[in-house]
């Protein structure tokens, strides 16, 4: 029986590596993975430094006195004095970021809020008026020889995070989205040796060949599903290296200063363990989805929506935050995301880790009985 | 020796409506192939012969009926008569990235064959003249090139019993004749053939015996002279139109 399994595992694997369409849906994701981690890397230095080091245009409709000027300095703004229609006019022509104007006490702050970076304008405005605030208050506690340092400062305000990790939102955002583009790259992997071998095999007639020779059902489907997991896990490995490669490259950037966004050993094994067992678990879902099939280009529209359930939960779950619960880390492809995000905060558990084997291994069963069952079925094979 | 009782195939078809109609593809057919013995199976497009040979040759199932090769069944020996069976059909495709001695070294792995893998590999090509083409990809073979590849994939086990299905549909005259030869051979061996083919010349020429079939049913059998003497013709394509009723009958 082995040796049968292995006979159709050769076949198989020497059809896909000698397929091109095979080998480059292997090796084109894989290869995007280092493009997308140091083009958003690169974009969230870009957007920090840009915050840093930009001069903001700001028009005032009043006189400014020195305390003013001097703090309009410090700040970068590049001032410009005018009436409020002139400057809600330059305003709406983009030539000034904001605008702010005086009243008896009373401060406005104007701005555009259809601009994208109009948060960033208002928070830049109210700390420039806060600061004004603290010299007039200083000033006028002086005035009445009272320590105004003692009286401002009275309390103080410290940050502690809480991370177990020297970590920040940038790297866990990056690490996240790399492990789902590793997950995507698997996926489309999966796809197209899945649909070759199943759907392909049928529309090109030789799986009748096949099924003439002395061969178990069930060791056609082991050997056509080693075939499929082997290319798989090729590519989530590779991912892996270049996604590793790729965050070694990225880690001198502004943004992950001091922390190192490069997993550790024990975090890189358990995200192999992972990429493992998502391998099999997509392999035996597409040529099981793809045996249905009666064409190539049928497979390959019933597998289409694999690469969104693949990536969207996954996504979600980071984005809104979910906590991994034992039930999660049974429910396919949430659980290998969920797991991801907790080896890689240092929060390790290895019953969710032993939970997500375990049900992985179920549902692969299930779904190899399902299609060696199917393979039985006549109808399948000749539904053209 | 091949024997196949009452056997029996139906399936659904969709009419006007939509609806599902039954219907028998193959319709209580019984024959019998002995040792030596080419049975040619004629019928034209559409008579049933493929389905009939797919539940001979194992890859589909009867709805009833028995077939038995030498008092084995695929119910309790499909592994051990699926050793002993070639099938080959006009529809037949091989791996087409894969070399003509992959292919073969393939098929002896999934045949269990216990010899030597490279001298039966020599042996074969050696008969079929493959030598000059052994190791070129089988996409890159001429269509007369590929049927001998194809012929040595059935060969490359020395089975006992041959299933050809149409399998000079298609062909070229030289083809054609490449595997008339090889089956004229293989009987002269002991080798049990069903040929079917709606090629009624052919089967004049190579059967020893022949099952006339049309609408999934067995209209008439015996050796061809046998059938040309009961419908008063000179040729198995007369006799074919005269025992369906003619030619407009067909139609």
């Amino acid at each position: 029986m082995k040796n049968k399994i292995f006979s159709i595992l050769k076949k198989e694997l020497r059809e896909v590596f000698r397929d091109k369409k095979s080998l480059s849906m292997m090796l084109i994701i894989p290869i995007m993975i280092p493009l997308l981690v140091i083009g958003m890397s690169s974009f969230f230095d870009y957007q920090i430094n840009k915050n840093i080091d930009n001069s903001y245009n700001v028009g005032f409709n009043y006189k400014l006195s020195d305390y003013e000027n001097e703090l309009t300095k410090n700040v970068k703004f590049k001032n410009k004095i005018d009436n409020e229609k002139n400057l809600e006019k330059l305003l709406e022509d983009g030539k000034l970021d904001f605008f702010i104007t005086k009243k008896d006490n009373k401060y406005t702050i104007h701005y555009d809020q259809n601009i994208e970076t109009s948060t960033l304008y208002v928070t830049v405005a109210e700390q420039y008026l806060n600061s004004y605030k603290s010299i007039l208050q200083a000033n006028y506690l002086d005035e009445f020889s009272i320590n105004s340092k003692e009286v401002l400062d009275i309390i103080t305000i410290d940050y502690k995070t809480i991370s177990k990790k020297n970590n920040s939102f940038y790297a866990n955002y990056i690490t996240t989205y790399a492990f789902l583009f590793i997950i995507m790259a698997i996926t489309i992997s999966a796809t197209y040796p899945a649909t070759d071998t199943t759907a392909g095999e049928k529309e090109r007639g030789t799986l009748e060949t096949l099924l003439t020779f002395p061969i178990k059902s069930r060791d056609i489907i082991l050997g056509k599903f080693l075939s499929v997991f082997i290319s798989s896990i090729i590519t989530g490995v590779l991912s892996f290296i270049l996604t590793l490669i790729s965050l070694l490259y990225v880690n001198k950037m502004d943004i992950y200063k001091n922390i190192s966004i490069l997993p550790n050993l024990n975090t890189s094994l358990i995200t192999i363990f992972i990429i493992i067992c998502y391998s099999a678990l997509i392999s035996g879902l597409c040529i099981s989805i793809a045996s249905y099939s009666k064409t190539f280009k049928e497979a390959q529209s019933a597998l289409t929506p694999l690469s969104f359930i693949s990536f969207f939960p996954g996504m979600i779950a980071f984005m809104i935050k979910i906590k991994t619960t034992t039930l999660m880390s049974i429910i396919p492809f949430l659980n290998f995301t969920q797991i991801f995000n907790d080896i890689n905060s240092n929060n390790i558990n290895y019953l969710h880790i032993s939970l997500m084997f375990i049900s992985t291994v179920f549902y692969i069963g299930l779904i190899l009985f399902i299609i060696i069952k199917q393979y039985r079925n006549e109808k399948v094979l000749f539904n053209s | 020796m091949i024997e196949v009782k009452n056997v029996k195939k139906e399936f659904y078809k969709l009419d006007k409506k939509r609806l599902k109609n039954k219907f028998f593809a193959v319709n209580d057919i019984s024959l019998e192939a002995n040792d030596g013995e080419i049975v040619g199976i004629l019928g034209p497009n559409g008579a049933g012969k493929t389905t009939l040979l797919r539940m001979i040759g194992g890859i589909m199932e009867p709805t009833s009926g028995v077939i038995k090769y030498d008092d084995k069944t695929f119910i309790d020996s499909a592994l051990e008569i699926k050793k002993d069976i070639a099938y080959l059909s006009g529809n037949t495709k091989i791996y087409k990235s894969i070399s003509a001695y992959e292919l073969l070294k393939m098929c002896l792995e999934f045949y269990d064959y216990n010899g030597d893998f490279e001298k039966r590999i020599n042996y074969i090509s050696e008969v079929l003249e493959l030598e000059n083409f052994l190791y070129n990809k089988i996409e890159n073979l001429s269509t007369g090139q590929t049927q001998r590849v194809n012929i040595a994939r059935c060969l490359i086990h020395d089975p006992k019993y041959y299933i050809l299905d149409e399998a000079t549909s298609g062909l070229d005259i030289i083809s054609s004749q490449i595997i008339l030869n090889f089956i004229k051979n293989e009987k002269k061996r002991g080798k049990t053939i069903l040929y079917s083919t709606h090629y009624m010349e052919e089967a004049q020429e190579i059967c020893s015996k022949v099952y006339m079939v049309n609408k999934g049913e067995v209209i008439a059998f015996g050796t061809p002279d046998e059938i040309k003497k009961k419908t008063k013709t000179t040729n198995l394509r007369d006799s074919f139109f005269k025992l369906i009723g003619g030619e407009d009958n067909e139609k």
